[in-house]
């Protein structure tokens, strides 16, 4: 991290070079399009999951599941990762791309780390708490949505985890920047998300 | 590198220096962690009018989302008309179905 | 940064395969569009066979239920989409004097995974049979207890993979026209097909994602066991319906504003005057897409939702009768002392307004609840919606067909024919739904296979019958006009209607791979008309004769919806029980779907590895093809 790979930054790179190319600035435009139609699918998951919320079929209740503790440390391990890739985008406009590649390894870290806790909760509710997909449809809107979530964070996690290679491989250009751009939008929406999930799947079915 | 190369490189490094530094992330990062405790301790201290709390938690939730997509996704940037239109009508799209889930199912 | 990549160029079916140019993937798009339309109006012309006479056995019963759900479903998505896509495809980036859409890899993804969706959707009819709960999948109708047979998977994951390649399309579509528009063409200066297709777009990417998860959740209770719908175990049918309509609703605006585009273009052109009330037409057509958002429960009145609901959306539904009158006036107003000239896509346009009114105003009819208690799931409901997409939509895809079909081939379509084939289409047409109306007063519901005689129902559904024959007849003679003129030798003019007023008719016909040799200078609406009418020859270049940078084919998109498609199959019958040891294994194992999926990651991988750095034409070969800028 100490040094900043100058070999690997064309000495002509703009400020951000994720605007650079036409390229570049319709693939930052297209994915706030992409965000547009995503936010339309998590908010028609969130409408089913509402609609379904209190339909336990006599299996467990949100109140009865949830473990408050779990998802404030996944909550802050989503909100973490959301400041590092920040500084992975800061890093980038300083053309730093040792500390580019860290900040990013770091959110892909955190990123597992999520997952591994989530993967761990659904075992638990499935094995201790016989809350399967099957159970009732509270339990299938729970695990959509939050599986929906999950899944993205998965993907985001793979996504980053190539573009860190690329980095390694063709360094920082106004063809990698924008991807890096990018896949950081995604992952910011990925933490907006999960700021809805936690408030509406986990604290206020705590709430009742 | 050529000396022009060195020269460009240089302004860029000078550049940087008028970069935005971390400290306004910081401090979104900061009142987003503020706001998520807010909303855990509200349900775990119990006892609250739950009317009250699912509120606040709204409100809590809708903050930090603002503010998150306003300095972390440079929504409050220029340039941005498109994609604020775009994000307003999928959220629009979205509140719609919330409501009709939330009024409009019955058993 | 002289990127000297030499290109491999493909030739014959790898040429079609890979390319990742805009006019081919149009072509490609009203090639597929054509087929699906060719198979659902033959289960359209099989459906009336049925309904000729009464208690008549042509069918049974659970293969006119497939019939007309396959009917209902083929048309909307696989049928009419293709052809708006294979116009917007042909024509946006000609209009906005781009040379490509902003993504062209992206445009070839769309292309074929809505392909493939409709491929696996199809392969129903071979496979243990269609689908069978209409094309809106009410639930509990939809699930498993009530549809046994894989028919009902074959919909929602064929309609799940068409419709990604609708919303890559429609998002592509957003990007080209905010970005790419040449220099001086402000939105303020767009033609009206490019505005009613950038609003068609927004609304596929507001609209679309709705439908992917009721999808989801439709094949979750179904191959999952999931209870979304389940009533026994807290599901609810309702829900459905709403998620179903949220998306169904805004998805018929998105079908007719491209055709509002199209009439946009055709009836100025040979009324030889500029378009009347431009500005209240855009701001009608972005009014239409927010009602269109705000209306769906009128699909709903009488699932109970309520006197106050049911007002509120009966209300918002009469409101969009305003922004739509606008534009009715506005076309008349623009022929209002125009040269007209009756062209065959001008009477396809003329033809198009008076049969769009008239499904309008049955649709204010259905609008009022009360009477919409009567009308519910009748032949009046057959009829409207048929005036609309069929007498409106279709009518405007021909029209727009007859009218840029010299620019995307090169070759005139017969006059004589084309008017031929409109006299057939309208007239039979009218015969075989205008009557329907009446059958939906008198009674008669809809999807129901047959019917008893002396109820007055004999006569008018023979009318319909032979009404819907002659239509047939009318795109047969349309679909031979194509044949014959694809064996005439091309070479038509640049501006072959002699009237054009926008950008495509500047540039050869078809045009060049790279569309304008010089992005030309936009000077205010119409640019073209503005040229010719200042005695200009063409249009003035915004950019010096350069190098032409061009994206290379590739045959990564194909491969990446084969993997799709392998995935929706493999995760369709992962629960079924098979008999042969090593398919159970396959796909009870879910190794199917990840080996679908691998090859879909795999190519986004390849795709992300390897830059595509594309290749240039060069000005001296511009300049022996001897193009005009």
């Amino acid at each position: 991290m100490s040094t900043t790979h100058a070999e690997t930054v064309d000495g002509a790179l703009p400020h951000e070079p994720e605007k650079a190319t036409l390229e570049g600035r319709n693939k930052v435009l297209s994915f706030w399009l992409f965000l547009g139609g995503e936010a339309v699918l998590f908010g028609t998951l969130f409408a089913t999951f509402l609609a379904l919320r209190n339909q336990t079929n006599e299996g467990p209740t949100a109140g009865e599941l949830f473990q408050l503790p779990m998802t404030a440390a996944a909550t802050l391990i989503l909100l973490v990762s959301s400041l590092t890739s920040v500084f992975a985008v800061q890093a980038m406009h300083r053309h730093k791309v040792a500390a580019l590649r860290v900040w990013l390894m770091i959110t892909v870290l955190l990123g597992l780390g999520f997952l591994g806790l989530e993967i761990y909760e659904f075992a638990e509710y499935v094995r201790a708490e016989k809350f399967g997909m099957t159970t009732s449809a509270f339990s299938s809107a729970f695990y959509t949505l939050v599986g929906f979530h999950g899944a993205h964070v998965a993907f985001g996690v793979l996504w980053i985890s190539v573009l860190i290679g690329q980095l390694y491989k063709k360094g920082l250009t106004v063809v990698t920047a924008p991807k890096v751009y990018v896949s950081a939008m995604y992952w910011h929406f990925i933490d907006v998300v999960w700021v809805f999930i936690f408030t509406v799947v986990y604290l206020l079915g705590k709430v009742g | 590198m050529s000396t022009a190369d060195h020269q460009a490189n240089h302004d860029v490094v000078k550049h940087s220096e008028r970069h935005e530094g971390p400290q306004k992330h910081i401090i979104v990062f900061i009142f987003s962690i503020i706001l998520t405790a807010i909303a855990f301790a509200a349900v775990s201290a119990g006892g609250v009018n739950a009317a009250f709390t699912v509120i606040l938690l709204l409100v809590m939730a809708v903050l930090q989302v603002l503010v998150q997509l306003g300095y972390w996704m440079h929504l409050k940037d220029r340039g941005h008309l498109m994609p604020i239109l775009f994000m307003i009508g999928g959220f629009f799209v979205a509140g719609t179905a919330i409501v009709t889930a939330l009024y409009w199912v019955w058993w | 940064m002289a990127h000297a990549h030499s290109v491999k160029r493909h030739k014959g079916l790898m040429d079609w395969l890979t390319t990742v140019d805009h006019k081919k993937i149009a072509i490609l798009y009203l090639l597929a569009g054509g087929l699906f339309f060719g198979i659902g109006g033959i289960e359209a012309v099989l459906i009336r066979l049925q309904l000729i006479k009464p208690m008549n056995d042509f069918v049974s019963a659970q293969t006119f239920n497939e019939l007309i759900t396959m009917h209902g479903t083929t048309m909307i998505f696989l049928g009419v989409m293709p052809v708006i896509f294979a116009l917007m495809n042909a024509v946006i980036p000609l209009q906005i004097g781009a040379r490509d859409v902003a993504f062209p890899f992206l445009n070839s993804l769309g292309f074929w995974t809505f392909l493939f969706g409709g491929i696996l959707l199809n392969l129903s009819w071979i496979m243990g049979g269609a689908p069978d709960a209409g094309w809106t999948a009410y639930t509990p109708l939809s699930t498993t207890t009530y549809s046994t047979t894989h028919g009902v998977d074959f919909y929602t994951v064929g309609l799940q993979i068409a419709g990604l390649g609708t919303l890559i399309g429609g998002i592509n579509f957003l990007a080209t026209i905010i970005t790419m528009r040449a220099p001086g063409m402000s939105f303020m200066r767009m033609p009206m097909f490019t505005w009613t297709s950038f609003i068609t777009s927004a609304m596929i990417l507001f609209a679309f994602p709705a439908i992917t998860v009721g999808l989801v959740l439709l094949s979750f209770d179904r191959i999952l066991g999931a209870n979304f719908f389940e009533v026994a175990n807290g599901g609810n049918p309702v829900l459905w319906q709403h998620i179903f309509w949220i998306f169904g609703h805004p998805e018929v605006y998105i079908l007719i504003l491209p055709a509002f585009g199209v009439i946009s273009e055709v009836i100025p052109t040979f009324a030889r005057k500029r378009l009347f009330g431009y500005s209240s037409m855009v701001f009608a057509t972005i009014l239409i897409a927010f009602l269109g958002f705000m209306v769906w429960a009128h699909h709903m009145f009488t699932t109970g939702l309520g006197p106050v609901a049911n007002a509120l959306f009966s209300i918002a539904t009469m409101l969009i009768a305003v922004p739509t009158g606008i534009k009715i006036f506005n076309w008349l107003f623009t022929m209002w002392g125009g040269q007209i000239r009756f062209t065959s896509p001008n009477l396809f346009a003329i033809g198009f307004i008076p049969t769009f009114v008239m499904g309008g105003v049955t649709g204010v009819m259905l609008a009022s609840a009360p009477a919409d208690f009567q009308f519910h799931d009748t032949y009046f409901v057959v009829a409207h919606f048929h005036y609309v997409i069929v007498g409106g939509l279709v009518s405007g895809l021909l029209s727009g067909l007859h009218y840029w079909w010299p620019k995307m081939f090169g070759r005139m379509l017969n006059e004589s024919l084309g008017k031929l084939s409109f006299w057939f289409f309208i007239i039979g047409f009218h015969l075989t739904f205008f009557v329907q109306h009446f059958l939906g007063l008198m009674g008669m519901q809809r999807r129901v296979f047959t019917y008893l005689p002396n109820q007055g129902f004999d006569t008018l559904n023979m009318v319909s019958t032979i009404g819907a024959i002659l239509m047939g007849i009318g795109i047969l003679i349309f679909l031979i006009n194509a044949i014959v003129t694809a064996t005439k030798p091309k070479g038509v003019a640049d501006d072959p209607w002699e009237d054009g007023r926008t950008l495509e008719w500047a540039i050869p016909s078809p045009p060049p791979e790279y569309n304008f040799k010089q992005i030309p200078l936009v000077r205010g609406i119409d640019a073209l008309w503005k040229e010719k009418m200042a005695g200009n020859k063409g249009m003035t270049p915004a950019e010096p004769l350069g190098p032409i940078h061009m994206p290379s084919p590739t045959i990564l998109p194909f491969v990446m919806s084969v993997g799709i498609f392998i995935a929706g199959l493999g995760f369709m019958f992962s629960k079924e029980q098979f008999s042969n040891s090593f398919m159970s294994l396959i796909f009870n194992n879910w190794i199917v779907v990840i080996i679908g999926l691998l090859i879909t990651f795999g190519s986004m991988l390849l795709r992300s590895l390897y830059d595509d750095h594309g290749w240039h034409i060069e000005v001296d070969e511009l300049d022996e093809e001897g193009v005009k800028a």
